[in-house]
Formats: structure tokens, C-alpha cells, sequence
């Protein structure tokens, strides 16, 4: 299989960058999106030249490290997959894939494809996480969660935090990530004692970012690897307006 | 000031102007009935809406949500276009969300267009007495209906008037649907009902605003 990648190519945050094509020849439909990457990279070393850095750990969909825009979509042309999980026979012979980072204010490009998506860390930073102690997990079960309730939270702690929200977004909002961890904690036991500090504080930090509004587009939805639903932003909005009004 | 803060006060008052719009539109159907009962009807309306206390303190919660809805859009498109210094080379939005979401403040301003030029028409010459003045009916009411029916009597205007119907259903639609979520209503259920009254509000509103012109222009 035969292909030109379009590619993005910036050494290092304060440089311009541009794009670069790269015709690549030899690649099996069955390779990983990642691992034909991997092949030109081969390529480019053979010839000397720089290879292109881009994110990525456990290739099985689940690390949420890898994540690029591929042809005007976040992670490729297919809904809720994440970069690693899609492959070369989503494309078609001998035509051009055009590779572009992450585009948001507060994923800054470090290198090519590469970005710096601390900002999310610093929003788990303000709250997502407990501070009581909860035991081994043994001790899990000695707190009883209905099953119900654990559906909904498994559903948003699958968020791996990949970033395909913001880079969708056209406002950059984070509002879809921030929600997830939180509702994920809220929702719980043992999220509850510190439920209305930890919204008010992550939304803090998130507006201290750089990220935008969330205006409802629903493209974040689409793009997510783990599908998690829109209305997560609702009903963190509906946290934070209860914390206002209650804490 | 919060993110929640801005994208509230847009989603309140764009609901407390979606309720605005049925009244308006209400009204608007008393210019349906044969031209006698219509302008009787219509005038005494107005008369009422206008000396009425109560109604008074309504319109400057009017005024002031449209003003605030347009400040703080402004507001959060400054923020959002701070949020995205460079845009995608390639992006094709249209394959994961609908045009109007994507589009909401340059559909807006065809709206803001519009409300310009029909308070122009309309409001100025009735409340602040600007331009050509208006005269009374039989029952001595300011003949409201005689300024609308004129304007309506023009192709150039009626024209405008109902092509500008079409960014405020597009508006409408995607404003009503995520307003509720703004405010935090998350209930899975309800927001799909939501949905579907919102599609039914806003080919209501555009179409009922867009064809009484016509209808009136053909009376």
C-alpha cells in the first residue's frame, strides 16, 4: 500500500513549523496507524533525516497517550477509537493523509505531533482524586455501590484523558475531560466529602487554563475513544451550581 | 469570573427570550383575521401591552436580556478565539457536529441584524415617536396595525424579514437544546424530549414569523 502523508513538522516550541510530505511505499492495510508511522520513521532514519516524534505507549487503546489529527479529525476518520486503534485500510491507495498536533492554546506543540497536555494534569491536580484513606482493594467492597451507580461512574472513569476533546472542540474546551473526573469522584462514597470543593476547584483550574467555552457542539462526544456522553458537562454544571448554592 | 457564569447568563436569557417569541408570535396571528377585526384586535392589543405596569417592567427584562445575551456571546466568543490561536489546516467539523453548533455567533449576528432594523420599524416609531407619525384608529387606539400592514405591503421588507427567519430557527434549535445543559439539566430522558420540542419550537417559530408577512403581503 502506497500513501503521502502530509505531515507537521516543528522542532521545538518556539519554532514556526510546516508541513512536510512524505511518500510512503510498502505499507500493509493491516499495519496500525501508528506503526506506518513507525515504517517512515525506518525510512527517515535510513536517509539520515529527523524522525517524526509523536505520542504514544500502550498501542491497545486503553493509555491514552497517542492522539493526533488525521485528515480534519481528532484520532482519524472513525468515531469514539483513539490513534493506535485505527488503521491503513481506513485510507485509500495513494492518497494524501494530512497529520496535524493537537490545535489548542492549552496544548502547546513541543515537537512535531507532539504537545504538552499538562494542563490536564493540573486539573486533577485541584480535586481529582480522594484524600481518605479507603483501604487495599480488598476492602473495596466493605463500601456497597449499587450497581446502577457504578455503571454510570465505570462509564466516565474510562476516560483516558487522550486530550481528543479539547482538540476537537473549536472552542478548546476542556469541559468534556473535567466533567468526567469529576462525576466519576462525585458520584461515588467515597468522593462525597469533598464533592463541592472538588467541582468548584477543577472548574477553577480549568478556567485558569487556557481552554474555551463549551458551547454544546457535541463533537467531543464523537471524537472521544470512550464515547463518554456530552451530558456529563450538564451534570457538571449541576454539581457546580449545587456546590454554589450548598457548600 | 467562572466559565459558568457567562454561558449562564447567555442560556438564561435566550430562554427567557424563547418564551418572548411565543407571545410575539401570538400576537402576530391576530394579522391573520379578515383586515376589520385584525386592526381593532391588533391596536387594542398594543394599547394594552403598552400601558400596562406590569408589562412595562417585562419589556426592560427584555431589553436588558438582549443586551446581556449579545454582551456576554461576545464575551465567550473573545475567550473561545483566545482558546484557539491556530486553526486546523484540515477540519472537517461537519462530520461530527451540525453547522448551526459551529456557527452560532455568525448566525447570531443575523439575528442582532434583524432586531436592529425591525425595533427601527416598529419600536422607534411607536414608543419613541421617531420618523413619520402615527396616527389612531376608529376607537382612537394608535393604529399599530397600519404600520405593519404597510411594511408588509412591501416585497422589499417582507422579503427580508422572512429569509432573516431562517438563522433565527437555526438559533433557535441548537440555543433551546443546550441551554437546559448549560443549566445543568442532565436527566438522559428529558434532554432527548428537549431535543425533539426544540426541533418542533424552532420550525414553529421560523416558519409562523416567516409566512404571516407573506400572508399578510397576498391579504
Amino acid at each position: 500500500m502506497k500513501v503521502r502523508f502530509k505531515i507537521w513538522r516543528q522542532d521545538s516550541p518556539i519554532d514556526k513549523g510546516s508541513f512536510k510530505v512524505y511518500e510512503v511505499d510498502g505499507l500493509n492495510p493491516d499495519m496500525s496507524f501508528l506503526e506506518a508511522l513507525d515504517h517512515l520513521n525506518e525510512k527517515l532514519v535510513l536517509r539520515n533525516e529527523k524522525v517524526i516524534a509523536f505520542d504514544h505507549d500502550c498501542r491497545e487503546g486503553i493509555c491514552g497517550q497517542c492522539g493526533v489529527f488525521i485528515n480534519g479529525r481528532a484520532h482519524g476518520p472513525h468515531e469514539n477509537t483513539t490513534t493506535c486503534q485505527l488503521h491503513m485500510r481506513s485510507f485509500e491507495e495513494g492518497k494524501v493523509i494530512v497529520v496535524e498536533p493537537w490545535r489548542a492554546k492549552a496544548f502547546p506543540v513541543i515537537k512535531d505531533l507532539i504537545v504538552d497536555r499538562s494542563a490536564f494534569d493540573r486539573i486533577i491536580e485541584h480535586g481529582g482524586y480522594i484524600s481518605a484513606k479507603t483501604g487495599t482493594a480488598s476492602e473495596a467492597n466493605a463500601i456497597p455501590v449499587g450497581k446502577d451507580i457504578a455503571e454510570r461512574v465505570m462509564d466516565v472513569a474510562a476516560c483516558i484523558g487522550c486530550g481528543a476533546c479539547v482538540a476537537t472542540c473549536k472552542n478548546s474546551s476542556a469541559a468534556l475531560f473535567t466533567s468526567a473526573k469529576i462525576n466519576h469522584l462525585n458520584s461515588l462514597p467515597q468522593g462525597k466529602p469533598e464533592e463541592h470543593q472538588r467541582v468548584l476547584d477543577m472548574t477553577a483550574q480549568m478556567a485558569k487554563e487556557d481552554f474555551g467555552h463549551c458551547t454544546f457542539t457535541g463533537a467531543c462526544e464523537v471524537e472521544c475513544p470512550e464515547g463518554i456522553s456530552i451530558n456529563n458537562i450538564a451534570e457538571m454544571n449541576a454539581r457546580f451550581l449545587k456546590a454554589k448554592l450548598f457548600r | 469570573m467562572d466559565l459558568f457564569f457567562r454561558k449562564g447568563v447567555i442560556a438564561s436569557t435566550g430562554l427567557f427570550l424563547c418564551l418572548f417569541l411565543i407571545v410575539h408570535l401570538s400576537a402576530n396571528c391576530i394579522l391573520l383575521l379578515p383586515e376589520d377585526i385584525s386592526r381593532e384586535l391588533y391596536n387594542s392589543y398594543s394599547t394594552t401591552l403598552r400601558e400596562n405596569l406590569l408589562i412595562k417592567l417585562v419589556a426592560y427584562i427584555l431589553y436588558l436580556s438582549i443586551i446581556l445575551h449579545v454582551v456576554y456571546a461576545l464575551l465567550v466568543t473573545i475567550r473561545n478565539r483566545k482558546s484557539t490561536p491556530i486553526k486546523y489546516a484540515v477540519n472537517h467539523s461537519n462530520e461530527n457536529s451540525s453547522w448551526t453548533s459551529q456557527n452560532m455567533g455568525f448566525i447570531g449576528f443575523f439575528i442582532l441584524l434583524f432586531i436592529v432594523i425591525h425595533l427601527a420599524n416598529f419600536w422607534a416609531r411607536i414608543k419613541l415617536g421617531m420618523g413619520e407619525e402615527v396616527g389612531t384608529d376608529a376607537l382612537g387606539n394608535l393604529d399599530v396595525y397600519e404600520v405593519t400592514s404597510s411594511l408588509f405591503h412591501n416585497i422589499y421588507y417582507v422579503s427580508f424579514y422572512s429569509l432573516l427567519m431562517i438563522p433565527l430557527g437555526l438559533h433557535l434549535h441548537h440555543g433551546l437544546k443546550s441551554a437546559f445543559k448549560t443549566l445543568g439539566f442532565y436527566h438522559k430522558k428529558g434532554l432527548q424530549a428537549i431535543a425533539k420540542i426544540a426541533v418542533v419550537y424552532a420550525l414553529i417559530m421560523s416558519i409562523g414569523f416567516g409566512i404571516i408577512p407573506f400572508i399578510v403581503y397576498f391579504k
